[in-house]
C-alpha cells in the first residue's frame, strides 16, 4: 500500500523493443517498441485489431512474446507471468472484467492476499476495513458488502481500477477504461489519473476516443496492423493526424449527411404509451417511425436501458402499453420479441450477453437468423459463411482467420461489430441498440453510422440507447433525454445543443417538470 | 474441436505461416498446437495399440477387434447423446440405470408377450425416463446433474424392484436383436449409425449448432432467440430412448435382464466424452472425439485383459490414461491461447 505516497516509489522507466507475437502461425505484432516513464501518460491508439491489447498483454505477462526485450529501470525484465509483472509494479485493467463475480466487493479488493488473523483464518473485519480505506483513498463510492456480480457495468469498471491500485502500482495500463463509464465517471477517472501521474505513476492508456487523448495524454503511440507507425508528444498530433496515422489515409466524415434531415419519416413502428416499470421508469411515451433513428440519451441508470430491455421482452412493464407495427402488447421473451414483433436487440454488455464464444465468426453473425436460413433443419457451414461474406466488408470485421475464426480470438472492437452485425443480418423491423459504437474504432464508427442510416432509409426504425454525446448528435433524427426514469426533453436533431443535452440529462425530474 | 479457427488458420492454410527463422522445436510445438485434438487421441490410440500388440499376438486379429467393438458398442451408443448434452452444459448420469430398468421391463413383458411387445415396452420406458429427466432439467429449472443423480438412484432402484433383485431369463426371445447384419453384429452397426448421425446433427443442423451456442453462453443464446428449453428437452428424450435401446442390447447379449446391468457405465460414458475433448463447463466437444474416447477405453480394457493384468490395475491404468490425455489437451489449449 504505497500509492498514496507514490512519490516514495522509485519512478519506473519501461522500454520494450521489438515485441513480436503470432497466433497459430499468423503474426499480429511485427516488432513494436513501447517506451513510457513515471509521470507520463502514453496514449496507445489504433484501429480494432491493430494489436494494442496483445502488446499490453505481453507487457503484463499474460501472453508469451515470440521475440522482443523488455527493459525496466535499465535492466532486462524477466516477465513470464502476471505475477512477475506485478512484482515490477505493472497493473493492467483489461477490456474484460477479471473480478470474481460471486464474491463481495470487499473480498475482491483483497483477492489473492486475504489477511489472516492469528488463528490462520480469514480476518474479515480487516478485509472490510482495508476495502473501506482503499475506496476512500481513491475517492470511490461502492457498497463493499455487495456481490460484485450484482454491480452495474460502470461500478465494476471502477472496482477493477480500485483493485489494480490496491497493490502498489508503478505502471498502470488501462485498456479502454471509459467505454462503460458515464461522463461524470469519466471525469472522476481522469482526475484520478492526474493524481496518479503527479505521484509519478506511469500510465498507458488505450482508447478510441480522441477527445480523451487530448485531455489526458502526454505522448501518443499509434499502431496500425501490428506495426508502430507514429509516435510523439501529443502537441504534435491534431485529431486529423491521429486518425490518418491509425487508418493510413484520410478519413472523410460525412457528419451532416448522416443526419439525413430531409428524408421521409414514415408510419410509426414502435409506439409506447405511459410505460412504467416500478422504480425504473415511469410514464414514458415514445414513438419511433419507419426510417427514423431515435436516440434515448441519459446517464447510466436513467432508465433508458431498462426501457429498451422492456421492448425486447427482457423486463416486464407494470403499466402502459406498447405496440410494434400491428402487434400490440409486450413481448414475453426475447424469442417472442424476435419472431412475433420483429425486434432486434444489441445488448450493452456484448462480451457477456452477446458472444457465443466457441462458435466462429460466421455463426455468431448469423445466429439470430438461423430459423430463416435453415431448410429441413440443416445449417451447412456454407450458409453461415455467406452471411460472413455479406458483412465483413461493410462492418470492416478484421480477423486473420476469416469466417471460421473463433469469435473469442477477435479483438474487442471486432467482437462488437459481430454482435451488431447479427441484428443487421436479421433485418428486423425495429432495431434496439445499446451503446452501438462502444469500443469501436473511428473508422468503423463512421461505417456503422452509415449502415444504420442505410437501414433506416430502407424503412427500419432504429432506437439507440446511448450515453455518448458525440453519438447522439451525429446519428439521431430525434433525441429523447431521460433522467431518473422519466423523459425530460425531446429534440429534433437540427436544434440540439450539446451543453443543453448534458444539462438536461443531469436534471432532476422535478425541475424538469417545472421547466417543461 | 474442428471449429477452432486457430486449428484451421494454422493447419489449413500453408501460406499463412511465416517463411523463415523457425527452429524445428518451435515448428513441432506449432504443429502440436495447430492439430485438432482428435489427432492427439489417435496418437494415444496408436501407442496403446502398439504396446498391446507387442504384448499379445492375438491383439490385432480381426476376431479381437470385433470383440473390442462388441464390448464398446453400448458405451458408444450412450455416449453420443451424452456428448450433445455435455456440449450444452448438461449431464445425464441416469443412462446406465435407465438401461437396466428398460432391460428388466423387456424381460418381464417378454415372459407373457411377443418380442415386439417387449421391445416396444423397453423403448417406451426409456422414452418416459428421458421425458422425466427432461421436464425437470429443461422446464423446472433444476440442474440436470442434480436431476439425473436422483434418477440414477431412482431408476436403478426401480430396476431392482421390478426384477425382484433377480436375473430374468429371456429364453432366446430377444436374441435376434444382436444378430449379424451383413456379417456385422447389429449393435456395432447401431453404434456406427448413431455416431454418424450424431456427428451430422452436431455439425450440419441448426439443432446441433444451437447446442453449442447454449453451452458456450446461455444468455447470449437466449438473446439471439435460440429456444433452449425444447433443445435440452429433446436431448434428454433421445438419451432416454437410446438407454432403452442399450438395455435391449444388453438383455439380448446375455439373454437375460438384471437390475444390476450396466452398473458404473454412466461414468464410463462421461470419461469417454471428456477423453474426447469435451469440457465439463460446456461449449466444447465433438462426436469423433467421443468415439475415439470410447475406443481408447475399450482398447485399454481389452488389451490389459489380454496381458492378464488384474482388473484393479486395469482401473488404475485407465484412470492414468484419462487424466494424461485430458492434461495433454489442456497443454495444447494453453499453448494456443498465448
Ligand atoms: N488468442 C488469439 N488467437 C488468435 N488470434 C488472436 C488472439 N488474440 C488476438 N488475436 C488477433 O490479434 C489481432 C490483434 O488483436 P488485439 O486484441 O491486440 O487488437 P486491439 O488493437 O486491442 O483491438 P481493439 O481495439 O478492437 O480492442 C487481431 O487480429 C485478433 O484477431
Ligand atoms: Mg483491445
Amino acid at each position: 500500500m504505497t500509492t498514496e505516497n507514490g512519490a516514495l516509489n522509485q519512478r519506473l522507466e519501461l522500454r520494450a523493443t521489438g515485441l513480436r507475437k503470432s497466433f497459430g502461425g499468423v503474426e499480429v505484432l511485427h516488432g513494436v517498441d513501447i517506451a513510457v516513464e513515471g509521470g507520463e501518460v502514453l496514449a496507445l491508439l489504433g484501429e480494432n485489431g491493430a494489436g494494442k491489447s496483445t502488446a499490453i498483454k505481453i507487457l503484463a505477462g499474460d501472453y508469451k512474446r515470440d521475440a522482443g526485450v523488455i527493459v525496466i529501470d535499465g535492466e532486462e525484465a524477466d516477465i513470464r507471468s502476471p505475477r512477475d509483472a506485478g512484482a515490477y509494479g505493472l497493473r493492467v485493467i483489461y477490456q474484460e472484467f477479471s473480478d470474481a463475480p460471486d464474491l463481495t466487493v470487499a473480498e475482491n479488493l483483497s483477492l489473492g492476499r486475504l489477511p489472516r488473523n492469528r488463528f490462520g483464518l480469514v480476518d474479515w473485519s480487516r478485509v472490510r476495513r482495508d476495502a473501506r480505506r482503499i475506496l476512500e483513498k481513491l475517492g470511490i463510492e461502492l457498497p463493499i458488502r455487495t456481490l460484485v456480480g450484482n454491480l452495474g457495468v460502470a461500478e465494476r469498471q471502477v472496482l477493477e481500477i480500485a483493485r489494480a491500485l490496491a497493490g502498489s502500482a508503478r505502471l498502470l495500463i488501462l485498456d479502454e477504461p471509459t467505454s462503460a463509464l458515464t461522463l461524470e465517471e469519466t471525469d472522476a477517472l481522469f482526475a484520478f489519473i492526474e493524481r496518479l501521474k503527479a505521484q509519478g505513476v506511469a500510465i498507458i492508456y488505450i482508447t478510441h476516443r480522441l477527445d480523451e487523448v487530448e485531455r489526458i495524454a502526454d505522448t501518443v503511440l499509434v499502431f496500425r496492423d501490428g506495426d508502430a507507425v507514429a509516435e510523439g508528444p501529443v502537441s504534435e498530433f491534431g485529431r486529423k493526424e491521429m486518425v490518418e496515422a491509425m487508418v493510413g489515409h484520410e478519413l472523410v466524415e460525412e457528419v451532416a449527411s448522416l443526419r439525413g434531415e430531409d428524408h421521409d419519416i414514415g408510419e410509426a413502428v414502435l409506439t409506447i404509451e405511459g410505460a412504467t416499470s416500478e422504480g425504473v421508469f415511469r410514464d414514458v411515451d415514445l414513438e419511433v417511425r419507419e426510417g427514423e433513428i431515435l436516440s434515448l440519451f441519459g446517464r447510466i441508470g436513467c432508465g433508458a436501458l431498462e426501457l429498451a430491455e422492456a421492448v425486447f421482452g427482457l423486463r416486464e412493464m407494470t403499466g402502459g402499453s406498447m405496440r410494434v407495427g400491428e402487434q400490440s402488447g409486450q413481448p414475453t421473451s426475447p424469442k417472442d420479441a424476435i419472431a412475433r414483433f420483429g425486434v432486434g436487440f444489441v445488448p450493452i454488455d456484448r462480451k457477456i450477453d452477446g458472444l457465443l464464444t466457441v462458435l466462429n465468426v460466421a455463426e455468431n453473425l448469423s445466429v439470430a437468423s438461423w430459423p430463416w436460413m435453415t431448410t429441413a433443419g440443416l445449417l451447412p457451414p456454407r450458409a453461415t459463411a455467406k452471411v460472413f461474406e455479406r458483412w465483413y466488408e461493410t462492418l470492416d470485421i478484421r480477423g486473420k482467420g476469416g469466417a471460421t475464426q473463433s469469435v473469442d480470438t477477435l479483438s474487442g472492437g471486432n467482437q462488437q461489430k459481430v454482435v451488431l452485425g447479427r441484428w443487421l443480418e436479421r433485418e428486423s423491423r425495429l432495431l434496439v441498440l445499446a451503446e452501438p459504437t462502444r469500443g469501436v474504432d473511428v473508422g468503423a464508427r463512421a461505417q456503422i453510422y452509415h449502415v444504420l442510416r442505410r437501414f433506416a432509409d430502407k424503412g427500419i426504425a432504429v432506437l439507440i440507447v446511448t450515453s455518448d454525446i458525440e453519438e447522439v448528435v451525429r446519428i439521431s433524427d430525434t433525441i429523447v433525454v431521460m433522467s431518473r426514469g422519466r423523459v425530460v426533453a425531446r429534440h429534433r436533431a437540427s436544434d440540439v445543443d450539446r451543453a443543453q443535452l448534458i444539462r438536461q440529462a443531469a436534471e432532476d425530474t422535478v425541475e424538469a417538470a417545472a421547466a417543461g | 474441436m474442428d471449429e477452432t479457427p486457430v486449428d484451421k488458420g494454422g493447419g489449413g492454410s500453408p501460406d499463412a505461416a511465416p517463411a523463415v527463422g523457425i527452429g524445428s522445436r518451435a515448428r513441432i510445438a506449432r504443429i502440436f498446437v495447430a492439430m485438432p485434438p482428435e489427432v492427439v487421441l489417435i496418437v494415444v490410440l496408436v501407442i496403446l495399440g502398439a504396446i498391446f500388440w507387442q504384448g499379445s499376438e492375438f491383439f490385432l486379429t480381426t476376431r479381437n477387434m470385433r470383440n473390442v467393438l462388441l464390448s464398446v458398442s453400448v458405451l458408444g451408443i450412450l455416449a453420443a447423446p451424452g456428448t450433445l448434452l455435455l456440449i450444452s452444459g448438461n449431464f445425464d448420469l441416469s443412462v446406465a440405470s435407465a438401461a437396466a430398468l428398460c432391460g428388466c421391463i423387456a424381460g418381464i413383458v417378454a415372459e407373457e408377450n411377443s418380442a415386439a411387445a417387449a421391445i416396444l415396452a423397453a423403448l417406451g420406458v426409456g422414452l418416459l425416463a428421458g421425458i422425466f429427466n427432461g421436464v425437470l432439467s429443461a422446464y423446472a429449472g433444476i440442474a440436470s446433474i442434480v436431476v439425473t443423480l436422483g434418477t440414477w438412484l431412482g431408476y436403478r432402484g426401480l430396476a431392482r424392484l421390478f426384477s425382484n433383485g433377480q436375473t430374468i431369463r429371456m429364453n432366446g426371445k430377444v436374441e435376434f436383436i444382436t444378430n449379424d447384419i451383413l456379417g456385422v453384429p447389429a449393435q456395432i452397426v447401431l453404434f456406427v449409425l448413431i455416431s454418424v448421425l450424431a456427428w451430422f446433427v452436431v455439425r450440419y443442423t441448426r439443432f446441433g449448432r444451437s447446442v453449442y451456442a447454449i453451452g458456450s453462453n446461455p444468455t447470449a443464446a437466449r438473446l439471439s432467440g435460440i429456444r433452449q428449453k425444447p433443445t435440452i428437452f429433446v436431448m434428454f428424450i433421445v438419451s432416454g430412448l437410446l438407454a432403452g435401446l442399450a438395455g435391449l442390447i444388453l438383455a439380448s447379449q446375455l439373454d437375460a435382464a438384471s437390475g444390476n446391468a450396466a452398473t458404473g457405465v454412466e461414468l464410463e460414458v462421461v470419461a469417454a466424452i471428456i477423453l474426447g475433448g469435451a469440457s465439463l463447463s460446456g461449449g466444447r466437444g465433438t462426436i469423433p472425439g467421443t468415439v475415439l474416447g470410447v475406443f481408447i477405453l475399450g482398447i485399454m480394457q481389452n488389451g490389459l485383459t489380454l496381458l492378464s493384468i488384474s482388473s484393479f490395475w486395469q482401473d488404475v491404468a485407465t484412470g492414468v490414461v484419462l487424466v494424461a490425455a485430458v492434461g495433454l489437451d489442456q497443454v495444447r489449449l494453453r499453448l494456443s491461447g498465448s
